[in-house]
């Protein structure tokens, strides 16, 4: 069975964008998980924090997944190829692996940014 | 030349074969030995001929018909720059008034509405608008296509941005302009009893909806007009940005239109959205705000950016250095930027724990905003730059931005933002961000495409004075600030008491003012004098590498003589034959066979040529169309409702004509010769269409608008203890259940017609089509009724029920409309089993809207019922 092109990492740019879009759905998360456990639950903020934790690690491991994939899709040690300016169907591949990856270490250290304050915040007030 | 209809390879490992004569077919990609054959000279001259007449401009008066993107880029240009120099004056004014204290140069309400109306017009009327201005005009040459997907629509665009604009800052004029602030925080702006708020709500509504609609243009420009071979991973650093930037528009813009829809309905019909005492939130107002707000400034600072993505490498005489690097910050940025806006109301009193999520996205963004600067000095360092005109203005953009950065992550920190909120602080933070990655950057930006556009040099002189004088004058007037701010000076004061340590700042700010004001003036002379007597400017003076610099020589409207196919990133300093076998014709369309404007659409991705798209030509019917939506727009401000509305039908009976006449015509024959023996074929329909596409974007921006709505659903609940209040009337059950399966039967038939037509039972399919409005005409009936019991202007609740309702209705008005013009398509030949765009993309938008309309009817008649 062929894959619709759509689903196609090599030649799809969805997957480019799979790593910061983890990084909005995790944020958006955490963002509503907060407002509605502060209004709704009370100032005392561990059951939170500890979802929160539990989010953000669930958020790591796939953007995790994600850049491996990219790193493998850029096949970096192959060539060293590093500037895919050139014509051919590598290049492209190459290059929607390399920027997906870099990608992903954008959002990876957004994500811990993110999270970071519930390390150190203990309430809602 | 090959014509032969054999099935060619069109790529290296797919065969096209199936389409038959609808699909692309013969050789692809050009052998060398193709491109090294030459043109007959004579060939050539006659095709040229054909091009020329095809693309003439009007002659006269009637130039203000063209629709070209040269034509549309330099009158939008030009109109955003008076704007600004407008919004400039204001801001001299205030200067003045601040100069002294206690100076009664301008009274207060004056004072309020020129910072409300220098804020809000330098953001949508020159800052938005002339990013889409310079991309009109330059993405078709750096992409080297004819001109933009769907001229019509810039020009469109164009005049509602006019007549919006005018609108709008002329209401200085008459001293009645809003005076809330460029935020119109409520409940200040929904008890003002003036028309102030709402020329601000409905005027820059309009022009949101002209910028969305060229965000749309530019977006499907990247994706499906770039010239063939012209893969993702060669795609010009600037169509990067003008990518991003268009996506964030779509996701930032809706959400503020929602607020103004909300906030208008307040003022208008008094439904308490804002309103604390019945409900309502005035907060809501300050979430759906600068969700649009904060992504707003990186719409702004990422095209300028893009364009010393452009200016850098040329100053260098090298490719830029980690292009990978500046995607993943282009990118990063459009996604980050997202996560901010909460910044903007540190001192709202949400919970700290939901601060410190925003101040940590804000130091975050810090990164991708970084390495683009960082891929800048990289590629100066390793270059040998030559210290261009443009450059210097590029030099003192990163210096200026990068200390309002620095600024930036200051306030980023919620105990700084705390002291310094609302204080003359801010007000240098923006300008030195706004300064730096937006003014000069583009000021740059046109100092070095001035002898593309007009084929002459700008002053180096004059340019230099102009730079020294605005740099200079910039930090006479901003730094100070920083210092004001934090001795206490609130912003938006109209004066203040003598001998509180204020006076001397403050005198030199107004003296920098006018310095900057004066290096402004420098330039604008430079821009508009005379430059008759001066030599023409060489082609490619600056010696780039990028494709705009291949523009014609000899002023030609065609665009480009032949598209090319193009193998590298800089194809003017790595394809040596390039610029000689475009001017010959050699390269692909480079006639007009039967005498109409035609460009090449490409695939997405890997830019295999599809399709050759005719394009539309000059058209008073876009003009109407603007002028008549303006009325829809600008009659509402005075409570006209009945002149509004039949303003309305008069726009959409405009927009009918120029669609019908004018997009997815049925051909006279399946595919066309585009030279270097490829065919294409003339008509397309689905996800290779440039039109689905641009029904498809449309349609994700309007989602999010949807989103905002149920986001102000979810929001009033989260943050007021009673949401919906205890014994309130819910939706009729029956009426709202019985609206779901109508709006979910209407959007099967639709589907289904599109279905049966391919398959060529066109009778059933007009059965179908018959059907589908009526039911979507029957469930929005059903769902209005649901809410009969319901007074939208006795509490938050009824009111945003409502709300859904209308915005859902209005949307099937839409969508009825279209099934209508597919139906009526097949009865008069436009929609053919095998022609079908039209019920393609009104498939598309009902895919969108038959979501959305049973999701409304999930939250108004399901969800409350949870709730409470």
């Amino acid at each position: 069975m062929s894959w619709p092109k759509i689903l196609d990492r090599h030649q799809s740019l969805w997957f480019l964008i799979t790593g910061p879009t983890l990084w909005a759905l995790h944020f958006c998360t955490v963002y509503a998980m907060t407002a509605i456990y502060c209004e709704k639950l009370g100032d005392e903020a561990g059951p939170l924090r500890l979802g929160i934790l539990g989010v953000t690690l669930g958020a790591l491991v796939l953007i995790g997944i994600t850049a491996w994939l990219s790193w493998r899709q850029w096949d970096y040690t192959d060539d060293w190829d590093y500037e895919h300016d050139g014509l051919t169907v590598e290049d492209r591949r190459e290059f929607i692996g390399h920027a997906g990856f870099l990608l992903c270490v954008v959002s990876v250290i957004g994500v811990i940014y993110v999270a970071l304050p519930a390390a150190f915040v203990g309430s809602c007030v | 030349m090959s014509t032969t209809w054999q099935p060619g390879r069109i790529e290296d490992e797919t065969f096209v074969t199936v389409e038959g004569e609808h699909g692309p077919y013969g050789i692809y990609p050009p052998t060398e030995d193709m491109l090294n054959e030459p043109v007959d000279p004579e060939v050539s001259k006659a095709q040229e001929q054909r091009l020329r007449k095809a693309w003439a401009a009007p002659a006269g008066w009637r130039i203000i018909s063209a629709v070209n993107n040269e034509f549309v880029g330099k009158w939008y240009c030009m109109t955003a720059f008076v704007f600004m120099l407008c919004a400039g004056v204001l801001a001299l004014l205030m200067r003045v008034q601040l100069s002294v204290p206690e100076n009664d140069f301008l009274d207060a309400s004056t004072f309020n509405q020129f910072f409300t109306m220098h804020g809000s017009a330098m953001m949508f009327l020159f800052a938005v608008p002339m990013f889409e201005a310079l991309s009109i005009l330059l993405l078709p040459e750096i992409l080297r296509a004819r001109d933009m997907p769907f001229p019509r629509l810039s020009a469109f665009g164009y005049w509602c941005f006019l007549i919006g604009g005018i609108f709008v800052l002329s209401s200085v004029l008459f001293g009645v302009a809003p005076e809330g602030g460029w935020f119109m925080y409520p409940p200040l702006s929904t008890i003002d009893e003036s028309i102030g708020p709402d020329i601000w709500l409905l005027g820059l509504s309009f022009i949101e909806v002209a910028s969305i609609a060229a965000a749309v243009e530019l977006i499907v420009g990247v994706i499906k007009c770039r010239p063939p071979g012209m893969r993702i991973n060669l795609m010009p650093l600037y169509a990067w940005y003008v990518l991003v930037v268009g996506v964030m528009i779509l996701f930032a813009f809706p959400p503020l239109i929602a607020g103004d829809f909300l906030f208008e309905m307040q003022r208008s019909f008094d439904w308490p959205f804002f309103d604390p005492e019945r409900g309502g939130d005035p907060l809501l107002w300050q979430h759906l705000f600068w969700i649009f707000g904060h992504p707003e400034v990186y719409i702004v600072f990422l095209p300028s950016i893009a364009l010393a993505a452009m200016i850098i490498p040329t100053a260098a005489q090298r490719p830029i250095v980690g292009y990978n690097w500046i995607v993943l910050s282009a990118v990063g940025v459009g996604f980050l930027s997202f996560g901010l806006w909460v910044h903007h109301m540190f001192t709202t009193g949400l919970p700290s724990l939901s601060l410190g999520f925003f101040s940590a996205a804000s130091e975050a963004v810090v990164i991708p905003t970084g390495v683009q600067l960082f891929a800048f000095v990289a590629t100066l360092m390793v270059g040998r730059v030559k210290m261009i005109l443009p450059m210097l203005w590029i030099a003192g953009a990163m210096a200026v931005f990068t200390a309002g950065g620095l600024t930036g992550v200051m306030i980023a920190l919620a105990p700084f933002d705390w002291q310094v909120h609302d204080t003359y602080f801010i007000v240098a933070h923006l300008h030195y961000t706004l300064f730096g990655g937006m003014i000069f950057p583009i000021v740059g930006g046109i100092y070095y495409y001035y002898p593309f556009f007009t084929k002459k040099m700008m002053s180096e002189r004059l340019g230099k004075w102009s730079f020294w004088l605005s740099f200079t004058g910039f930090n006479i007037c901003f730094l100070p600030m920083h210092w004001t701010g934090l001795a206490g000076m609130p912003r938006r004061v109209y004066t203040y008491p003598e001998g509180i340590g204020w006076d001397m700042a403050n005198m030199i700010s107004t003296v920098g003012a006018f310095i900057t004001a004066a290096g402004v003036l420098v330039f604008a002379y430079d821009l508009l004098r005379s430059k008759k007597h001066q030599p023409r400017a060489p082609r490619n003076p600056w010696k780039a590498g990028t494709l705009e610099w291949a523009d014609d020589p000899n002023d030609e409207n065609w665009g480009v003589r032949s598209v090319p196919f193009v193998t590298s990133r800089y194809p003017l300093w790595d394809q040596p034959k390039l610029l000689e076998r475009i001017d010959a014709g050699r390269y692909y369309l480079p006639d007009s066979q039967e005498g109409y404007r035609e460009t090449i659409i490409t695939s997405a991705v890997d830019a295999r040529p599809q399709h050759v798209t005719r394009v539309t030509g000059p058209a008073w019917c876009t003009i109407w169309a603007a002028i008549f939506t303006g009325g829809a727009f600008i009659f509402p401000t005075f409570s006209w409702y009945v002149p509004a509305a039949i303003s309305a039908a008069f726009a959409v009976v405009c927009v009918l004509y120029w669609l019908w006449t004018a997009t997815a015509q049925v051909p006279v024959r399946p595919s066309q010769d585009v030279s270097l023996g490829l065919r294409l074929p003339l008509y397309v329909s689905g996800p290779k269409a440039p039109g689905w596409w641009a029904v498809f974007i449309t349609m994700l921006g309007d989602a999010t608008a949807f989103t905002s709505l149920i986001f102000g659903v979810f929001y009033y609940w989260t943050a007021s203890p009673d949401f919906p209040p205890a014994g309130a009337l819910h939706a009729d059950a029956v009426w709202i259940s019985g609206a779901a399966i109508l709006y979910a039967l209407s959007w099967a038939a639709t589907r289904a017609a599109r279905g049966v037509n391919r398959g060529g039972m066109q009778r059933l399919a007009q059965g179908l089509l018959i059907a589908a409005p009526l039911l979507a005409a029957a469930g929005g009936g059903a769902m209005c009724f649901s809410l009969m019991g319901m007074d939208p202007t006795s509490h938050a609740y009824p009111a945003i029920m409502w709300g859904l309702a209308v915005w859902t209705c209005a949307h099937t008005a839409c969508g009825v409309i279209m099934q209508l013009y597919c139906l009526a398509g097949t009865f008069f030949g436009k929609l053919t089993s095998r022609y079908d765009a039209d019920l393609w993309n009104t498939t598309l938008y009902w895919h969108f809207h038959g979501g959305s309309a049973i999701i409304a009817a999930a939250v108004i008649g399901w969800l409350p019922r949870v709730l409470s």
